[in-house]
C-alpha cells in the first residue's frame, strides 16, 4: 500500500478529481494514510524513498520513526515555516515532524529587530518622528531569520493581537515601538499565553495603539471616563471574543441565538483597570527610544483604585496598577472561551480556514492543559496544531475545501525563502507593500485596524465558499485589483529582486534547460507539489518553447517559470 | 448571521414578480423582464441614477461633527466634554440656517453648527443640495430607552463593536453577513445595466454593503483598473508563457478556494478591457480633486466611472468609498478636525464634479459610519456609541433641511443610553429605504432588501430627503 501513497514523479489529480487533499493522494490512499497516522505519533505518512539523499546530508540526529516524502515535508513547511527550501525539506525528513519542531523551538534567531535599527544608527534623535527602518527590520527577520517556525508563529500572533506601525501615536519612535512589540511577541510566542497577555497589556506600542497609555480614572470635575478602547478589544479580539464558545469553538446557543459574552457594563467596568499606565521614561528622556522597550509603568494618581466589576467578577478596591491588571487578566483568562477562541485562530493562521470542530477541540484541550497542568503553553499548542492528523493528512470530512488562501506576504516570503534571498547591502529596502494595485495588498504590521487585514469569520460573498457555509479570511483582501497587483509585483521581484533584496537561483540554473525538471523543482519547493499534472505540463510546454543554452536564456526561463508557479491557483491556495 | 432567511425571502419575492412578468410577455427576454421590474427604469438614454456610500470607518464623533449651537444646548455640550468642545465663537461661521429648525422629543428647537472644518459644505447646504439626518443608527425596530434598558425588544447584535456594527449598517446583520443592502439593490438593476459587472462598484476595500444575492462588487483602484503585465506583453519574451499564464489564472478549479480566486481574476481581466475602453472615451473632469486626499481620489474615480456610464450601458449604479481613522479614543482634537477637512474636501469636489458632468440630479452621496461616539470624553477622546449624524448630498436632495429628531444633549437623558451614546430615533433601514426608493426600488422589494423595514409605519419608511 505504501508505494501507492505518493507518486512524486507524477503528482496527479489536482486538476480534475481531487478536492480536499493534496495532489498525489488518491482517495484510497487517504483512507490508509488515516489508518497509518492513527498509530504513528508524528502523524507522518509512509511514502516514497526520496528521503535518502536528504538524510545523508543531515547532521546526525535521532532517526524519524517514519520516512517523510519531499512533498510531505514541503507541505509541512508551508504550514510551519516562512517557506520551504531544499535544506529545510531535508531537515524535516531527517528529524521527523516532531523532531523538527523541537529543533526549531530552541533555534536562535539572527538578532532582534530593535538591535538592527540601532546598528543602522536609527536611534539618533533626528529619526524620532519617523518610521525609518521599520519595514526593513521587519522584512529582514521574515526573510532571513533561521528560526523559521518562530517567525511564522510570531507573524500569526501579530495578526491576532494586532497593532499597526501607523497607529503608534504619541511618543514618536514608531519604528522602535513596533520593533519592540514584534520582538516581544517573538520572545513569548513559545511561552505562556497568560504571560503574553500581561506583556501586551504593558507594551508601550499597545498602549499607544489602543490608546490606554495616559488613560485616567473617572474625573469628577471634568466628567471624563476611562478610555474603553483596550478594555473592549482585549476581550473581543485577544482573549474571549463576543460569543460564548464550546471547547470546539462552535457557538453556545440560547433561545436559538448565539450567547454573547459581555455587554456595555462589562466594558465600562474593565476600562477602569487600564488606567494609570504610561511610558517608563526612567529619567525623562525621550530623545532616545529606550522607553519603547521598557514595559509601561504606573502613575498611581491616575489609576482607579475603586473596585471594578466585569464578567460577573470583581477586582477588589485598593489594588495598585500591576496587581489590579493581574487580577483582571486572571478573570479574563479563566473564561472558557480563551482556549477555543485562540486555538481556532492559530489553526487558521497556520493550517486551514475551516478546521473541523474536533480538530479545534483537540488543540483547545492542549491549550487548557499541556499535560503538566499548565494552561496556555503555546509550544504545546503549536505542536498540537501542526502534528494533528487533520493538518498532516489534509482532509476534513466536515469541510468541502481543506486549506487556506496563502496571504500575499507569505506568497512573497515563500519565494524569498525558497531561494535564500538576501540583502546585499543589509538594507532590506522592500518598503511598504500595502498597495493592492501595485504591490502585495498587505505589509508587515500595517493592518488597517486592530481587526487585522482580514477577519477570521470573513465569508466571500456570492461564492461557492459562502454556499458551503465556509469562511475564507484571506479573501477579505482579495479583489479585482489585488489579484493583478500581486502577480505584477512578483513578476518584477523574481527577475529584478526588490531593491537590494535578491534571490539566489544557482540551484535552478542547472535545471533551466530542462523545463520539466525546472517546473518540478518549483512545484515542490514553492507549491508543495500541489500543481496537478495537467497544469504542470502546460507550464512545461510554455517554458520549453523559450530559447535555452545560455545563462541569460536560462535566467529568462527561470523568471517565467517562477512567475507562472507563483500565479498558479494551486500555489495560492495551501491545501 | 440570520441573513439567509432574508436572502431567501428576497429571492422568492423577486422570482415571483419575475414569473408574473414572464407570463405577461412570454417571448420577452429574461433580462428585459428584470429591467422592467425596476420602476424608474425608463427607455431613454438619459435615464441614470447612482447612490454613493461614503463610509467613515471607526465610528465618527457626532458631537464634534454637528455641534449644538443654541446657547442652552451648547452649554451642555461644552460642560459634558470640556476638554473636547469647540469654542462657541469658532462655530459662528458654520451655523446652519435651515428651512425649518429641527426639534427634539419635547418640541424644543435646536440650532447646530457644522464643525469649522466642514465649512466647504456650507454653500452646498445653503443651495439646498445637502440635508442632515439626525440621530440615525442601527435598529431592529423603533426602540425606546425603557425598552432598551429592559431588553424587551430585539436589538442589533453586538452593539458598540466596530466590525459588527459596520456590518449591521451595511447589511442588517453582524459580521459574517454575505450580502448588503447596496448589493441587494444592485441585484434588481444589474440585468438592466449593459454590463452587470459595473452595477456595484467599490473604490475602497471589500465591503459587504456592495454584495448582493447575485450582484458581485467590482473593486477598482483610484487609478482605474489594473492590467496584468504578463498578459499585456509576452511574459519574459514568451507569448507561449503569457498564454499559459492566462489559462492558469482564469481556469475553473475543483477546489472552492482556488475557484473563487480564479473567478475574481477572470472578472478583473474582463472588466479591465471594458473599463479601459470606456474611460478612454469619457469626458475629462476639470473639477480639482486633492491629490493627497485618498477619499477625494476614490470619489474622483467614481466620478470618472459615472462619466463613462453611458458607454458602459449603466443605468443604475451603487458605489462605495471609505476613509479610516475615525476611532478617536485618543487625540480627538488633534486628529478629528483633519479627518473632517478631508471629508468636506472630498464631498465638495465630488458634488462639483457631478455638476460639471451635468449629472448632479442623478447622483446622491451619503455618509455612514460604524456608530456615533460618547458625548462625554475620556480626557482626549471619545468612546464607542450608537446613533449619529449623517449628510446626504446631491442635486436631487431636498436640502437645507434636517431630517429625523434632534437628540437631547445629555449624559443619561431620554435619548442616550449613558455618556451621550445616542439611542437612534431613525434607523439605517429608513435611511436606506429612502435612497432605494429614489433609485427606483419598489416598496415591495424594499421590504425584502431591508428585512427590518416592516417594523416601521408605512408613512415613516421614506424620510423624504431625496
Amino acid at each position: 500500500m505504501e508505494e501507492q501513497l505518493l507518486d512524486l514523479d507524477n503528482p496527479d489529480g489536482g486538476d480534475t478529481d481531487v478536492l480536499d487533499k493534496p495532489a498525489g493522494l488518491t482517495a484510497a490512499a487517504l483512507a490508509s494514510a488515516a489508518l497509518l497516522s492513527a498509530c504513528g505519533g508524528s502523524g507522518g505518512n509512509q511514502s516514497a524513498d526520496n528521503a535518502v539523499t536528504s538524510l545523508a546530508a543531515a547532521p546526525p540526529v535521532p532517526a524519524p520513526t517514519v520516512s517523510i516524502s519531499d512533498v510531505e515535508a514541503a507541505r509541512f513547511l508551508a504550514q510551519a515555516s516562512m517557506g520551504a527550501n531544499r535544506a529545510a525539506i531535508a531537515r524535516v525528513q531527517a528529524l521527523g515532524y516532531a523532531g523538527w519542531l523541537e529543533e526549531q523551538f530552541s533555534l536562535p534567531g539572527n538578532g532582534s529587530r530593535w538591535d538592527w535599527l540601532v546598528s543602522k544608527g536609527l536611534n539618533a534623535s533626528t529619526y524620532r518622528n519617523t518610521q525609518a527602518g521599520f519595514d526593513s527590520t521587519a522584512w529582514r527577520k521574515l526573510i532571513s531569520s533561521p528560526d523559521t517556525l518562530r517567525q511564522r508563529v510570531t507573524l500569526a500572533l501579530s495578526e491576532i493581537i494586532v497593532i499597526s506601525v501607523d497607529g503608534l501615536i504619541g511618543g514618536g519612535w514608531k519604528a522602535f515601538a513596533a520593533a519592540a512589540y514584534l520582538d516581544m511577541l517573538e520572545a513569548n510566542c513559545f511561552g505562556n499565553y497568560r504571560d503574553l497577555l500581561y506583556k501586551v497589556s504593558t507594551s508601550p506600542a499597545m498602549g499607544e495603539y489602543l490608546t490606554f497609555r495616559g488613560n485616567t480614572k473617572y474625573d469628577v470635575l471634568s466628567g471624563a471616563y476611562p478610555d474603553e478602547n483596550y478594555a473592549r478589544e482585549i476581550m473581543q479580539l485577544f482573549s474571549i471574543g463576543l460569543i460564548k464558545l464550546n471547547l470546539d469553538a462552535t457557538p453556545q446557543m440560547v433561545d436559538g441565538k448565539p450567547a454573547e459574552t459581555y455587554g456595555l457594563d462589562d466594558i465600562t467596568g474593565l476600562a477602569r483597570i487600564f488606567t494609570g499606565w504610561d511610558f517608563d521614561l526612567a529619567g525623562g528622556k525621550t530623545d532616545n527610544p529606550d522607553f519603547m522597550r521598557r514595559p509601561m509603568t504606573q502613575v498611581a494618581i491616575k489609576h482607579e483604585t475603586g473596585a471594578s466589576t466585569f464578567l460577573g467578577k470583581t477586582v477588589p478596591a485598593g489594588l495598585n496598577g500591576p496587581d489590579s491588571l493581574n487580577a483582571a487578566l486572571d478573570i479574563i483568562y479563566a473564561h472558557a472561551n480563551v482556549a477555543p477562541f485562540i486555538s481556532r485562530q492559530l489553526i487558521q493562521r497556520l493550517v486551514t480556514s475551516n478546521p473541523s470542530p474536533a480538530y479545534v477541540a483537540r488543540v483547545a484541550t492542549v491549550f487548557n492543559n499541556d499535560g503538566s497542568g499548565s494552561k496556555g503553553n503555546l509550544k504545546a499548542v503549536v505542536k498540537a496544531i501542526l502534528l494533528d492528523d487533520e493538518a498532516r493528512i489534509g482532509s476534513n470530512p466536515a469541510a468541502a475545501a481543506f486549506g487556506k488562501l496563502r496571504e500575499p506576504m507569505l506568497r512573497f516570503l515563500g519565494w524569498a525563502r525558497a531561494f535564500n534571498a538576501t540583502a546585499s547591502s543589509d538594507l532590506w529596502n522592500i518598503g511598504t507593500t500595502s498597495d493592492p494595485a501595485t504591490r502585495l495588498g498587505q505589509s508587515p504590521l500595517r493592518s488597517p485596524s486592530v481587526f487585522n487585514y482580514f477577519r477570521p469569520g470573513y465569508v466571500p460573498p456570492n461564492s461557492a465558499i459562502a454556499q458551503a457555509n465556509l469562511v475564507a479570511p484571506e479573501f477579505q483582501i482579495t479583489n479585482e485589483s489585488s489579484v493583478v497587483g500581486y502577480v505584477n509585483y512578483m513578476q518584477k521581484a523574481v527577475s529584478n529582486g526588490v531593491s537590494d533584496v535578491n534571490a539566489d537561483y544557482s540551484s535552478l540554473m542547472p535545471l533551466a534547460d530542462n523545463a520539466a525538471a525546472l517546473l518540478a523543482e518549483l512545484n515542490l519547493v514553492l507549491a508543495a507539489g500541489q500543481i496537478g499534472s495537467s497544469n504542470l505540463q502546460n507550464l512545461v510546454n510554455a517554458v520549453n518553447s523559450m530559447p535555452s543554452g545560455t545563462d541569460n536564456r536560462r535566467k529568462q526561463r527561470i523568471y517565467a517559470a517562477l512567475t507562472l508557479v507563483l500565479a498558479a491557483p494551486e500555489f495560492i491556495v495551501l491545501k | 448571521m440570520n441573513n439567509s432567511k432574508n436572502i431567501n425571502a428576497s429571492r422568492r419575492a423577486f422570482l415571483q414578480r419575475a414569473s408574473v412578468l414572464s407570463i405577461a410577455g412570454a417571448a420577452t427576454p429574461w433580462a428585459l423582464n428584470l429591467a422592467a421590474m425596476a420602476e424608474a427604469s425608463a427607455a431613454n438614454a438619459d435615464d441614470y441614477k447612482a447612490i454613493v456610500c461614503v463610509f467613515l470607518y471607526g465610528g465618527n464623533d457626532y458631537a464634534n461633527t454637528l455641534v449644538p449651537y443654541d446657547s442652552p444646548n451648547y452649554n451642555v455640550y461644552a460642560q459634558l466634554r470640556p476638554t473636547l468642545a469647540y469654542a462657541r465663537d469658532k462655530l459662528t461661521g458654520t451655523v446652519l440656517d435651515p428651512m425649518a429648525a429641527p426639534v427634539d422629543r419635547n418640541g424644543v428647537s435646536h440650532q447646530y453648527a457644522l464643525a469649522p472644518e466642514l465649512a466647504p459644505l456650507l454653500p452646498i447646504f445653503n443651495a439646498g443640495k445637502m440635508g442632515v439626518l439626525l440621530n440615525v443608527g442601527t435598529l431592529i425596530q423603533p426602540t425606546s430607552k425603557l425598552e432598551y434598558g429592559n431588553k424587551i425588544v430585539p436589538l442589533p447584535p453586538k452593539l458598540f463593536s466596530h466590525n459588527d456594527q459596520q456590518s449591521f449598517w451595511q447589511s442588517s446583520a453582524a459580521e459574517g453577513a454575505t450580502s448588503g443592502w447596496g448589493g441587494r439593490m444592485g441585484d434588481l438593476f444589474e440585468a438592466g445595466n449593459g454590463n452587470a459587472t459595473f452595477t456595484c462598484v467599490n473604490v475602497s476595500g471589500n465591503a459587504v454593503y456592495l454584495s448582493g444575492n447575485t450582484a458581485v462588487q467590482y473593486q477598482v483602484s483610484t487609478n482605474g483598473s489594473v492590467p496584468f503585465n504578463g498578459l499585456q506583453a509576452p511574459l519574459f519574451g514568451s507569448a507561449s508563457c503569457s498564454a499559459a499564464l492566462q489559462s492558469l489564472i482564469t481556469q475553473s478549479r475543483p477546489h472552492l478556494f482556488e475557484n473563487e480566486y480564479t473567478r475574481v481574476t477572470r472578472r478583473s481581466i474582463d472588466a479591465n478591457a471594458a473599463l479601459t475602453t470606456a474611460l478612454a472615451g469619457a469626458p475629462n473632469i476639470s473639477t480639482p480633486f486633492t491629490a493627497t486626499n485618498d477619499l477625494a481620489q476614490q470619489l474622483k474615480m467614481v466620478a470618472r466611472m459615472i462619466s463613462a456610464a453611458s458607454t458602459l450601458g449603466a443605468k443604475r449604479q451603487v458605489f462605495f468609498v471609505s476613509m479610516g481613522g475615525f476611532d478617536t479614543h485618543d487625540g480627538l482634537l488633534s486628529t478629528h478636525p483633519g479627518l473632517l477637512s478631508s471629508v468636506a474636501d472630498a464631498l465638495t469636489s465630488f458634488y462639483n464634479a457631478t455638476v460639471e458632468l451635468g449629472v448632479a440630479n442623478k447622483v446622491t452621496s451619503f455618509t455612514a459610519s460604524d456608530f456615533g461616539r460618547t458625548l462625554t470624553g475620556n480626557n482626549d477622546g471619545s468612546d464607542h456609541g450608537w446613533g449619529s449624524m449623517h449628510f446626504m448630498l446631491g442635486g436631487a436632495v431636498n436640502g437645507k433641511r434636517y431630517y429625523g429628531t434632534a437628540p437631547l444633549v445629555a449624559n443619561g437623558g431620554d435619548d442616550d443610553v449613558g455618556q451621550g451614546r445616542l439611542l437612534p430615533t431613525t434607523s439605517v433601514d429608513q435611511y436606506a429605504a429612502t435612497l432605494g426608493k429614489w433609485l427606483g426600488v419598489s416598496d415591495t422589494d424594499l421590504l425584502s432588501i431591508l428585512p427590518n423595514l416592516k417594523n416601521y409605519n408605512v408613512s415613516a419608511r421614506n424620510l423624504g430627503f431625496v
